[in-house]
């Protein structure tokens, strides 16, 4: 985590943010490798160091189910909030797009740590309901574009049919 | 007398089967007149009435026997994953001015055109 300066981090010295980001291990993905699946236990929090992790959805398309790409995660961006909101479990998949690396905080030692250190878990806190708000926000908005396009569609057809 | 008589009678049946004719002939345009309305509410309304409406391929395909033509998976994903991209771009573009316009602007995802 050297040169990458952490979303989650955001607003800490950077002694501080040394000593969250030393509560991590680091793992190493290969192309296509799952970092988790949707409806895992989420223990950990995840910060991308190198290459970019794909987050997805399972839709059902015909016979099967396929994955379907609902963003990309880069270096210094986290992933896996679901560790710290209860109930704790993945609503996506992660899979590295393409070799990297990623950096795993356990939600204990972070809890631990925010317990020890208050202001450090309120900034983390903080940069974290940042992300989670905009995400909520972007969703529904595209949410309600989708109840307009289908409230459009019913109505073209209850013409027809009239 | 006897010719007066067949002759009273002829003019009768003639008058009888003239007046049986135009009964029939009036009773089928009144039924004509009174169907157009039940015709003009059955059939589907068109915004361009001029224009014959193509039928949906599918259908088409149903009524030839033949399988309606299949967009390739891939070809699909690649589709719906663009149109999430495109929705995530005008989501985060309504977030930064929101307006009503903005909320609603049209998309050019394939997806749904």
């Amino acid at each position: 985590m050297t040169n990458v300066h952490a979303d989650l981090l955001g607003g800490l010295a950077d002694e501080e943010a040394e000593r969250v980001l030393a509560l991590g291990s680091r793992i190493a993905l290969s192309a296509g490798q799952v970092l988790f699946n949707l409806g895992d236990a989420a223990d950990s929090l995840f910060i991308v160091e190198s290459g970019r992790v794909a987050l997805t959805l399972p839709l059902k398309l015909r016979d099967g189910h396929q994955d379907v790409l609902i963003e990309e995660r880069s270096p210094g961006q986290a992933l896996g909030w679901s560790a710290l909101v209860p109930p704790h479990r993945f609503t996506l998949k992660a899979a590295a797009a393409i070799d990297s690396e990623v950096l795993a905080l356990p939600r204990a030692a972070l809890f631990e740590h925010f317990a020890a250190h208050p202001e450090v878990g309120y900034a983390v806190t903080r940069n974290v309901s940042a992300v989670v708000g905009q995400r909520l926000q972007v969703l529904q908005t595209m949410w309600l574009r989708e109840m307009q396009r289908v409230v459009e569609i019913r109505g073209v057809r209850a013409r027809s049919i009239s | 007398m006897e010719m007066f008589l067949m002759a009273a009678v002829m003019s009768l049946l003639a008058v009888a089967v003239c007046a049986v004719l135009f009964a029939a002939a009036t009773r089928d345009e009144r039924g004509e007149a009174s169907r157009p309305v039940v015709r003009a509410a059955r059939e589907p309304q068109h915004f361009f009435a001029s224009t014959p409406a193509a039928p949906p391929r599918a259908e088409t395909a149903a009524k030839e026997g033949t399988e309606p033509e299949l967009v390739p998976v891939e070809a699909l994903l690649l589709r719906i994953e663009q149109h999430i991209r495109l929705e995530q771009a005008a989501a985060e573009s309504f977030l930064h001015h929101p307006t009503g316009e903005s909320l609603h602007s049209r998309t050019t995802s394939r997806l749904v055109n």
